[in-house]
């Protein structure tokens, strides 16, 4: 059974509609990444399926019907989204983001989950009492994820993490999210310009264009795909 | 040979039509009010002249608010200082009424200027805080240049007349010319209207102009209006002294009608009439303005002095405060807008969808 | 300055410092409300007026004052979150649409004044003093146990606020969803819900500040018109997201716009003038004021 199961998902911005009847899912533990051009509807998709945007259409999260649920019902359910930009709340220092990841947390293992996160990410560690935008790009998106995992997600939405940071920061960043989501057991849905890193780092991928879903593979077949490696894959690999 | 869309119903009678269309609110409105005080009595006919003032001010607010985006909540200073400028013109010059209103129109032009220029700096809610400071400490400044505005006593519009072989000050009177037949009431509205209406006309002119494209294009996005060639600083500034300068006619207005002003006249509510005015009338319209004072006379004159019982005066601004938000939550623009929606509504259940046909020519 | 007495001067002073607590007091609610949802409340007087009336009309009926207080501060908050939700989150983000955040504080602004007079009439209601009418001799200086007592419970203020802010999840939740609401929502943080308690901590605070100068000033629906100017000037000055800020603003402008009118003879009738002129050139020279964050220059 898929963990999360999305349904002729129609959503956008006031009037303006951006995705189109989309479908797609993920299964328990999966990653999988959404490849699109520009405007494609990626990052809709995604605040779609945290409760961001109004959306119609049916999601099945967990086995229950969570459409129109609330952003922060959903974190609580076990859905973590790592927006584009990072995210990370600038004023509050780092351990203080990391204590709102775990805000919908009833247990009572928070501040221990805040100290062994410290210790995942060793830099983060070091700058616990500093104010989170201080911090470098590649900090800044490390600190997200943890923020993100600190909430214990069943699913990790991540949003064009490699956006503004050096590549091989960003290979970095893969890797320890790849480490991660394979340690917890973490469903990741990932959104990326770099295809060729998300492909390496996804199982399956699905291909958006003006907001609907018109092609899905493996990660193997989709970089196999002649139109995919010219449009999404720079030419040749 | 080529092959252009057209419009079927364009014509040079349907411009002709179209225009008329335009023109024929405004022909019904101004007809109307002409009319008004053929039908009611001249306590009503005096109330009503009370209106235009505030839809005057209204108006000129408008057009630094609703068409230029620069909230102020302080137009009511601007207002009472026009309205003193035309006291003390008048009690100068032995009654000359319209010199008065043209003085009143140049120093509150002035002073828009003066309060337009930090206004480049600041904005937004900021703006309306430092204007609704401005308002609240207005009728101090009344009270503290006593030896010109008359302090908490007042001031009177007055000539001097022989009374016993003396001079003495007597409050100026309105008659009405003898030509006209009219009761001096009657008079009053109609010189009031009169002005009122050449301000709507040149503020309407003036919001087709370009200039009037400029006030709204910085509103819109002040970057792409500076890209685009507009004088940002300048049409901003312009649009403050302006407005005022409206905002002043109004106050003079206001002094012709009442002949007598007392800081209690320039409290803080005036000001945010105005705004409700021109917020219920419908924001960036030109009517709006006089619409939203009617409104709010009607609230005023109406209701509360004819309908509602003592105990339940205060309803009044309890009612326009509701009203206000509702409006804000369900239609933003006003009652013009709605008017506006309307009207679309209209039109297009009455008129087929404009086909298209292919002209040669 | 002909006739300058050093204990004259100091007597206006201890006025001005018990008039700066109230704006402090009030300031303290404006900031709260600023840093949570980024907008000027200009119906945040009117909230306090009315929440003040409550506490006459709980004393009136025979509670005593410190309890009537209480429940005065919680009616404010239910009151202040009510209108929050019904009336202010609707319209949308105060940045973007200035006009209709300004339309919709004064629309209360005008409501809840109205709504005050229709329930208590337009004449003044006597407001015991919670710290009785005595006062302490200090030299030649008169100091009121009322003025005491109001420094006292803005110290108190200041140190909750402190304490809520850095100390509890709520006040963590709060800090987060002022600097960053889409992150913090993300986070599981229940935004609109969090927003809903700033107002209603703002409203308490001003339920606090009304029943402190409505002794001296008479309790009427006027009773905070003046009061709101001067602490928008106090946390103009102070910065509008700095709760020091609000405090040191506040003292400052209430000794001020007290003692200046005294010897200037050219503000004797104004004394909201010296408050303007502050808003004035913080706005034009410094907009973050003396302790807000530099993000507030988005002016």
């Amino acid at each position: 059974m898929s963990l999360l199961e999305v349904k002729d998902l129609s959503a956008g911005y006031g009037p303006v509609a951006v995705l189109d009847g989309l479908s797609l899912t993920v299964a328990e533990g999966e990653a999988v990444v959404i490849l699109g051009a520009n405007g494609a509807g990626k990052t809709t998709t995604l605040r779609a399926i945290s409760g961001m945007l109004d959306a119609k259409g049916s999601m099945v999260f967990d086995g229950q019907s969570v459409l129109g649920a609330r952003p922060d019902k959903l974190v609580a359910r076990g859905i973590a989204h790592v927006p584009q930009g990072r995210g990370t709340i600038v004023d509050l220092t780092v351990e203080e983001n990391l204590r709102i990841g775990g805000y919908a947390r009833r247990d009572g293992d928070v501040e221990a989950d805040i100290d062994r996160w410290c210790e995942v990410f060793p830099r983060l560690g070091q700058r616990r009492t500093q104010a989170a935008g201080s911090m470098s790009g590649g900090e800044q998106q490390m600190l997200a994820i943890a923020r993100a995992f600190m909430s214990k997600p069943k699913l990790l939405l991540l949003d064009e993490p490699s956006l503004g940071l050096a590549p091989l920061v960003t290979r970095e960043v893969f890797d320890r999210v790849g480490e991660l989501v394979a340690e917890t057991n973490t469903a990741v849905l990932l959104v990326e310009q770099n295809a060729n890193l998300a492909l390496d780092f996804a199982a399956r991928g699905y291909v958006l264009e003006s907001g609907r879903i018109v092609g899905q593979g493996t990660a193997d077949e989709l970089k196999a795909d002649d139109s995919i490696r010219r449009a999404y894959l720079g030419g040749d690999l | 040979m080529t092959t252009t869309d057209v419009p079927v119903s364009t014509s040079v009678a349907g411009d002709r039509r179209a225009m008329l269309m335009r023109l024929a609110p405004w022909a019904v409105i101004i007809a109307a009010l002409f009319v008004l005080p053929q039908v009611l009595d001249d306590f009503w006919v005096s109330r009503v002249t009370g209106w235009i003032p505030l839809a005057v001010a209204a108006l000129g607010l408008n057009l630094l608010t609703g068409y230029n985006g620069q909230i102020s909540a302080g137009h009511g200073a601007l207002f009472g200082l026009g309205a003193y400028a035309a006291a003390l013109t008048i009690n100068a010059r032995e009654g000359n009424f319209l010199l008065g209103i043209l003085v009143a129109a140049v120093v509150c032009f002035f002073a828009g200027i003066i309060i337009g220029l930090p206004a480049l700096r600041i904005k937004g809610l900021y703006l309306a805080l430092v204007t609704l400071s401005v308002a609240t400490l207005f009728p101090d400044l009344l009270k503290q240049f006593e030896s010109i505005t008359g302090g908490s006593q007042g001031l009177r519009i007055t000539s001097s007349q022989e009374y016993r072989g003396e001079l003495q000050e007597f409050l100026v009177e309105w008659k009405a010319p003898s030509w006209s037949g009219l009761t001096d009431t009657q008079w009053k509205f109609y010189v009031l209207l009169v002005v009122a209406i050449v301000c709507f006309l040149m503020v309407r002119n003036l919001v087709n102009s370009r200039m009037g494209r400029a006030i709204v294009a910085v509103r819109d996005n002040e970057v792409a209006a500076e890209v685009n060639g507009v004088a940002v600083a300048r049409v901003k500034v312009i649009t403050f002294g302006l407005s005022s300068a409206l905002a002043g006619v109004g106050g003079a207005l206001f002094a012709l009608k009442e002949l007598q002003l007392s800081p209690n006249s320039f409290v803080l509510t005036i000001s945010l009439y105005f705004l409700v005015a021109v917020v219920i009338g419908g924001p960036a319209t030109v009517l709006g303005p006089a619409v939203g004072a009617v409104v709010y006379g009607f609230f005023n004159d109406v209701i509360n002095q004819e309908v509602l019982p003592e105990r339940f005066k205060p309803a009044t601004p309890l009612i326009l405060g509701v009203a206000l938000i509702l409006l804000m939550l369900v239609a933003p623009g006003g009652i013009m807008g709605l008017v506006r929606q309307f009207g679309a509504w209209l039109s297009r259940r009455r008129t087929p969808p404009p086909i298209t046909r292919k002209a040669s020519s | 300055m002909i006739g300058f007495q050093l204990s004259e001067f100091l007597q206006y002073g201890v006025i001005g410092v018990g008039n700066g607590a109230l704006y402090a007091m009030v300031g303290l609610g404006l900031v709260v409300i600023y840093r949570s949802t980024g907008l000027l409340n200009f119906s945040q007087g009117e909230i306090a007026m009315f929440s003040t009336f409550v506490v006459w009309q709980l004393h009136d009926l025979g509670f005593p004052l410190p309890l009537a207080l209480i429940a005065g501060m919680v009616a404010g908050a239910l009151f202040g979150a009510v209108v929050f939700r019904v009336a202010v989150q609707p319209v949308g983000d105060p940045h973007t649409k200035p006009l209709a955040v300004v339309i919709v504080t004064i629309g209360l602004f005008l409501g809840v004044n109205a709504g005050a007079q229709l329930i208590w009439g337009t004449g003044d209601r006597n407001m015991p003093k919670l710290f009785g009418g005595g006062a302490v001799q200090v030299g030649d200086l008169s100091i009121a146990w009322q003025k005491i007592g109001a420094v006292a419970v803005l110290a108190v203020e200041v140190i909750v606020l402190y304490v809520v802010f850095r100390r509890t999840k709520l006040g963590l939740a709060m800090r987060a969803v002022a600097s960053n609401p889409e992150s913090s929502a993300l986070s599981g943080v229940p935004v609109s819900r969090i927003l809903l308690v700033g107002w209603g901590l703002a409203a308490a605070l001003g339920a606090v500040a009304g029943t402190f100068a409505a002794p001296d000033r008479g309790l009427n629906s006027s009773l905070m018109l003046l009061i709101l100017v001067y602490s928008f000037a106090a946390i103009t000055l102070g910065g509008f997201d700095s709760l020091v800020g609000a405090v040191v603003g506040g003292l400052v402008v209430g000794v001020v716009t007290e003692v200046l009118p005294r010897y200037v003879s050219f503000l004797s009738k104004m004394p909201l003038a010296p408050a303007f002129v502050l808003i004035l050139l913080v706005l034009l020279v410094k907009p973050e004021g003396l302790f807000g964050s530099k993000q507030v220059s988005r002016v």
